[in-house]
């Protein structure tokens, strides 16, 4: 029905900007009522957010399809993490899915075909691919060192990098980038993140040349580069169990 | 009827793990003073409803949504088990107008679910708003469609996301949602959907009806991993170190 592997049929897009969801802008009753409820209400889960990672993730049905990202994430404890993921740090931006991160402790104990649909992060940090943007790097390296040994797990709900101008499909899993032809980063889009932030990524792979990956890297991670399969999802129709009529 | 699967959230299981470190935590708060935020900014407003797994309506779960708009005609949202600061990030919902909602292809039409009766019906609403500031944003609500996938079941005990995404579904009509689930929640955060119900009497869904490719179309939905050949990892030209 929907597979993430696939282009989804065109469809008419209606006011819409380059790269901008088509839609009116928001009117100002929207903004007033808005803003008045912001004021009552706490949202606590997203105060929690306090860390901004920016880094590139791949396809894994097709690494060569690269794209930024930009996680922002919450440290539930020492050993795991939650991120919203979008796919620039503006307030014009995109939600495209979500990373949970967990240590390799926590990933040893899960069983192999769960260990398959995640990705190692010692590559994009030793390669100056992930950065932290606006903290120093010594202020920063503490985090660094733990996020190095940690496994991810990425669902990408929204293909803007294929100019999908609402999110279409079946959620696709992604991959980190590997030190394999494929898995490197293109150097135009790597140049333009570095532009933006200021950032030279030679230098820090200078700086953390210190930084140690897993203990001992697990083979069912980076699943695509060891099997030279990659993961793609489908959606299929099945028999609801109901409890009433639906819908 | 089967016993409630629902109350999995806020009583869960902890998340496993040591507690966070105090050399890490102090870069997280470095982090958070210099650090630009700007994409969760964005994010005003809090709603409570409940979803239920597009294969499976006796799997219910009450679903903290953390949403900003992107323009007048589409939000987009955090998911999470609770209000609270250590609640749990189990999906994401998008909310479009049935302007853009009818732009979709048919096929896709089929993964997104109406809010009409999630609003009238007094399941969804804005926790600490009073009622007559929440009817302004939400009789708009009641014409939208949504999008939402789960990634964590925590329904299930789960202590840590794992399997595939799940695409939820919203309540429709009566008789679906479990009642002891509704009392729990209307204790926890003092409403009365009843209440809200009345108040809500005179707000309409969409324009043209609730489009019948929605709500799965009728059919249930669930999620498949595939292999696929990918190219030679090495084959790909060497153009940079």
């Amino acid at each position: 029905m929907a597979s993430s592997d696939e282009r989804p049929g065109a469809y008419p897009a209606r006011n819409g900007a380059e790269n901008q969801p088509p839609g009116d802008p928001e009117t100002m009753k929207t903004v007033m009522i808005d803003k008045g409820a912001a004021m009552m209400q706490s949202l606590k889960p997203i105060k929690q957010m306090s860390l901004h990672l920016c880094s590139f993730a791949c396809y894994g049905h097709d690494p060569s399809r690269q794209i930024e990202v930009n996680f922002y994430v919450h440290r539930l404890n020492q050993d795991f993490l939650q991120c919203a993921v979008y796919d620039s740090n503006s307030s014009k931006t995109h939600l495209i899915g979500v990373e949970y991160i967990v240590s390799e402790r926590l990933f040893e104990a899960l069983s192999p075909e769960e260990q398959k649909l995640w990705h190692s992060h010692d590559y994009e940090i030793q390669t100056g691919l992930l950065v932290t943007p606006r903290v120093p790097e010594l202020v920063a390296k503490t985090e660094l060192q733990n996020i190095a040994k940690t496994y991810g797990k990425f669902w990408c709900t929204w293909q803007t990098d294929r100019g999908d101008k609402l999110p279409l499909g079946a959620p696709s899993l992604m991959v980190s980038p590997q030190d394999v032809n494929m898995g490197k980063i293109k150097p135009g889009l790597l140049k333009k993140r570095d532009d933006e932030y200021g950032i030279s990524t030679e230098s820090l792979k200078a700086s953390r040349v210190d930084i140690m990956g897993p203990e001992r890297k697990n083979p069912m991670a980076d699943y695509w580069v060891h099997h030279g399969k990659g993961l793609a999802v489908d959606i299929v129709e099945t028999e609801m169990k109901k409890l009433a009529p639906f819908p | 009827m089967e016993k409630a699967v629902h109350l999995s959230t806020k009583n869960g299981p902890k998340v496993p793990g040591e507690p966070t470190k105090t050399g890490t935590s102090m870069v997280d708060t470095a982090a958070s003073a210099v650090q630009s935020f700007a994409p969760i900014n964005q994010i005003h407003q809090h709603l409570c409803a409940f979803h239920f797994y597009a294969y499976d309506m006796t799997r219910q779960v009450e679903a903290h949504h953390f949403c900003g708009h992107i323009n007048e005609d589409m939000r987009q949202c955090l998911i999470y088990d609770g209000p609270d600061a250590n609640a749990r990030l189990i999906g994401l919902e998008y909310i479009v107008t049935e302007k853009l909602f009818m732009t979709l292809p048919d096929d896709e039409k089929k993964l997104w679910h109406t809010h009409e009766w999630e609003v009238k019906g007094g399941f969804l609403f804005m926790p600490g708003v009073p009622e007559a500031i929440q009817r302004q944003d939400l009789e708009k609500v009641a014409k939208t469609y949504g999008k939402v996938y789960h990634f964590w079941q925590v329904d299930l005990g789960h202590q840590l996301p794992i399997g595939l995404p799940n695409i939820m579904m919203a309540v429709t009509r009566d008789g679906q949602l479990y009642p002891e689930m509704i009392k729990e929640t209307e204790k926890q955060f003092g409403v009365s959907m009843d209440k809200e119900r009345e108040s809500r009497a005179y707000m309409k869904g969409p324009d043209h009806g609730i489009h019948p490719l929605a709500n799965g179309g009728g059919k249930g939905l669930t999620l498949e991993v595939r292999e696929v050949d990918i190219k030679p990892v090495e084959s790909v030209p060497r153009v940079f170190v």
